[in-house]
């Protein structure tokens, strides 16, 4: 029912870094001005294959400790996930060389040395650019407008989800879900969905104090309280120390499609979820067509 | 008569430990200054908290108890300061006489009153823009000596600072920030001394402990925590690889005024992943060394982790007491560390005692009779990756543990985890980081847990443990009126029962808590701070 994504959760600190930042610092220091190389607007003159081999290089060694080695992020540094394609702190690659010379004040992030050179902060641009990749990096086998039929039909995908405030609550929110996920990993959420499971979309069953009991998908918990959504998208919070129990359930709530759907079925469904991004044009499933679960 | 005179004498004297001449009016002027006997007999003055862990053993004890484990109901917000710089706040304030002094991020110092949260006087440093520092722009206290504060600022100085005006004293480097050395923490007095530490064990430093000349900033000696040529330990590291072995000295240590000896955490060996660039023990690297209070001599060492390959410094401050051990009484040390183990050494020689894991490990099998431990194959970084427990950042970290005297309980904040674990190539080049490899998450931080664990300091069993979700990061309080109090990233400030660990009373704060809590009390009433996000909160009970 649910696809939970790695990179869901990734978002979701990128997010809490945007918001970190913006009430913090305030809208001045969002998109740090530009300086140098970067003032002119020119473009990112390092993008070779070399390019990126360099940029990797000092990217392990100046940046992986707080943004990982992976570069995914770290919840614990505050550091944000830089393999989206999406910056809290830059909305271009322009502005990403901006960040890593000026850094981002009240912040962990420090401008590197002022003698660094711009080819070296070009070639970080290019590889942390590289890490994201560009639609047309990759083979998309299936058809996404066939696939548009099967999220709307066979799938049921709407039964859960929604695209631009079509669908429902129960899963997470797809419209832009290409900027996040890759084909073969969107493949994945729909093959094997208990691979990567943002903690957004565990199942929490709590018991009252009165023996009665109720489930739903994990909005919140810290060490006192617990926020969830119920099957009919109804909102709850319980403070821990007046329930009985909780007992949670770290699986998704979406079935696996590998024995529902053919493999060019889910080819098509996958081509249609790549096409999903902020700039696409998506006509066909409009708020009539979908039965609403209310 | 004799009496009398006694009484005045005494009367008088106690006047001039506290330094304080009421007034007509009965009161007296806020701060006083603060003599070293006033910071060995730290304990006797509860109302104040004089230096970063409360007293020189580094409990983080208070003595007060008006706040106990029956009226945390009671407790209501008296006041918060907005720290105007913004950062990560990891701060500890300090009280004197009614004066709290706050620093902040980078490398600011505030003074309020600490009844109403309002200033007194503000120190701003001025900082180079090309500072060279791995993990946030921090600062978590100061230390005080007669009527000067002295803080570690971030491109690796030491400052004097009046505690009346604010007004800069003396201005003096410790190290060069360009190669990668900067400071962080408190400093610790010593009798006429201020004994500082050094971080940047990401930057192929060479880590040191300092005693600065409290009143002329003039450096009296150096303890390296690497050792040179001439000195047999040296041979602990491969080749020239001890010139950059890190082995930093971040947090502050602790002090024993009857031993005359000073206890200080070492951290890890650099670069820290990849150990195949400097086999051996890499002395002193991860250690607990104990130096001579007049001259740094090292007294006894003891290493935690020999040839650590995954960044678990021994940076925890050392809690010193007082126990009976196997029918003796035992002057200790307690200790549980980065690498997921807990210890009890004998505080005079060093000598192991007791340890044993308190939160999830994966990479030893035990520890052998003298605490050095037994590694399990196959667990140091590859270029593959190799999952271990506990992650990079630790089972526990910097954050202060405590101990309370009266339920001989040694408190801390434990974190079950994983991570895996990279090497790789890396040269040495100055003020760049040099840390060979790398760690990344397996699991969502959520699918991990934290803990309050109170643990018997003779057995090392846990006695009791309070989860925390998602996790925690910030150091310990405890008591006389029995009550543990601590915070959350998930925002949350709270108090629990020293005795049984039950939780009594919990607020939001709505931003993280890294820091510690301190008390103190003023005109009677008794306080509970804690900076959480960018704000410092004070709580008291309803009058």
């Amino acid at each position: 029912m649910h696809w939970i994504t790695w990179f869901q959760w990734t978002k979701a600190l990128l997010l809490t870094a945007v918001m970190v930042v913006c009430w913090t610092v305030g809208p001045v220091a969002q998109e740090p001005e530009a300086t140098d190389a970067a003032g002119t607007g020119e473009e990112n003159p390092f993008t070779t294959r070399f390019d990126r081999r360099m940029g990797e290089r000092i990217f392990l060694r100046q940046c992986s400790r707080c943004h990982g080695q992976d570069a995914r992020g770290n919840d614990e540094t505050g550091a944000p996930d830089l393999t989206t394609g999406r910056f809290a702190n830059a909305s271009t690659l322009t502005g990403v060389f901006n960040v890593i010379r000026n850094g981002v004040r009240g912040t962990a992030m420090l401008p590197v040395a002022p003698s660094t050179p711009d080819e070296e902060i070009w070639q970080l641009v290019s590889y942390v650019d590289s890490l994201s990749g560009s639609p047309a990096d990759f083979d998309v086998a299936g058809s996404a407008p066939s696939g548009r039929q099967i999220y709307a039909g066979k799938g049921d995908c709407a039964s859960c989800h929604m695209i631009d405030s079509d669908g429902n609550r129960l899963g997470p929110d797809l419209s832009r879900v290409a900027e996040r996920r890759r084909p073969s990993e969107l493949r994945s959420d729909l093959v094997t969905p208990n691979a990567e499971v943002n903690p957004r979309w565990w199942t929490v069953q709590v018991t009252r104090a009165d023996g009665s009991t109720l489930e739903g998908l994990r909005m919140g918990e810290d060490t006192f309280t617990l926020r969830l959504m119920d099957q009919d998208e109804n909102l709850w919070s319980f403070l821990k120390s007046e329930i009985r129990s909780y007992e949670r359930n770290e699986e998704s709530t979406m079935p696996s499609y590998e024995q529902t759907l053919t493999a060019g079925e889910i080819d098509d469904l996958v081509a249609y979820l790549f096409s999903l991004r902020k700039d696409s044009i998506r006509s066909s499933v409009r708020p009539s067509d979908i039965r609403r679960n209310q | 008569m004799k009496q009398l005179a006694l009484i005045v004498v005494l009367f008088a004297s106690a006047q001039l430990v506290i330094g304080q001449e009421p007034s007509a009016d009965g009161m007296a002027p806020a701060f006083s200054p603060v003599t070293w006997e006033r910071l060995v007999n730290a304990a006797d003055e509860p109302e104040n908290w004089l230096m970063y862990s409360g007293t020189l053993d580094s409990q983080r004890y208070s003595g007060l108890d008006q706040i106990n484990n029956r009226n945390t109901s009671g407790l209501e917000l008296k006041w918060a300061y907005q720290i105007p710089e913004i950062d990560r706040a990891e701060t500890v304030p300090l009280v004197v006489d009614g004066v709290m002094f706050i620093t902040e991020a980078p490398s600011n110092l505030m003074a309020v009153d600490a009844v109403t949260g309002r200033p007194y006087w503000r120190y701003e440093h001025e900082l180079p823009e090309d500072l060279r520092i791995c993990c946030g722009r921090n600062n978590r206290g100061v230390a005080i000596l007669g009527e000067t504060l002295y803080m570690s600022t971030l491109e690796a100085h030491l400052v004097g600072i009046d505690a009346r005006t604010g007004n800069l004293m003396w201005d003096r480097e410790v190290a060069d920030y360009r190669a990668g050395y900067s400071k962080t923490a408190a400093p610790l007095i010593v009798k006429d001394q201020v004994i500082t530490g050094i971080a940047g064990g990401e930057f192929g430093i060479r880590g040191f402990i300092d005693s600065y000349n409290a009143e002329t900033g003039e450096r009296e000696w150096r303890a390296d925590t690497i050792p040179g040529p001439d000195h047999p330990d040296n041979r602990t590291w491969a080749g020239d690889s001890w010139r950059t072995g890190g082995s930093a000295s971040w947090i502050t240590g602790s002090y024993d005024a009857d031993l005359d000896m000073v206890y200080w955490g070492t951290g890890n060996p650099g670069p820290d992943w990849n150990g195949d660039v400097r086999m051996g023990d890499n002395l002193y690297s991860d250690s607990a060394l104990a130096l001579n209070g007049n001259t740094g001599e090292l007294e006894w060492y003891f290493q935690f982790t020999p040839h650590d390959v995954h960044d678990w410094d021994a940076i925890q401050v050392p809690i010193l007491a007082d126990l009976e051990f196997d029918g003796e009484m035992r002057k200790v040390m307690m200790w549980a560390n980065r690498n997921a183990f807990y210890y009890t050494l004998d505080r005079e020689t060093g000598e192991f005692l007791i340890g044993k894991p308190f939160a999830k490990q994966t990479w030893a099998e035990g520890l052998d009779e003298n605490g050095r431990p037994i590694r399990i194959p196959n667990t140091s970084p590859t270029e593959d990756g190799v999952v271990v427990s506990p992650s990079v950042g630790g089972a526990t970290n910097w954050w202060s543990p405590a101990y309370s005297p009266r339920t001989e309980l040694f408190y801390v904040n434990a974190y079950d985890s994983e991570q895996k674990f990279f090497k790789r190539d890396e040269d040495y080049v100055e003020g760049e980081r040099f840390t060979g490899g790398g760690g990344e998450n397996i699991l969502p931080q959520d699918a991990y847990h934290s803990a309050i664990r109170a643990i018997d300091p003779r057995t090392g069993d846990i006695r009791w443990e309070f989860p925390l979700q998602p996790r925690a990061t910030a150091g310990l309080l405890t008591t006389a009126g029995d009550l543990v109090f601590s915070g959350g990233v998930d925002g949350y400030f709270f108090a629990l029962d020293a005795v049984s660990g039950q939780e009594l009373w919990h607020i939001q704060l709505g931003g993280r808590v890294h820091a510690a809590p301190m008390s103190f009390s003023v005109n009677g009433q008794q306080y509970v701070t804690i900076a959480a996000g960018n704000v410092v909160y004070t709580f008291g009970l309803k009058n």
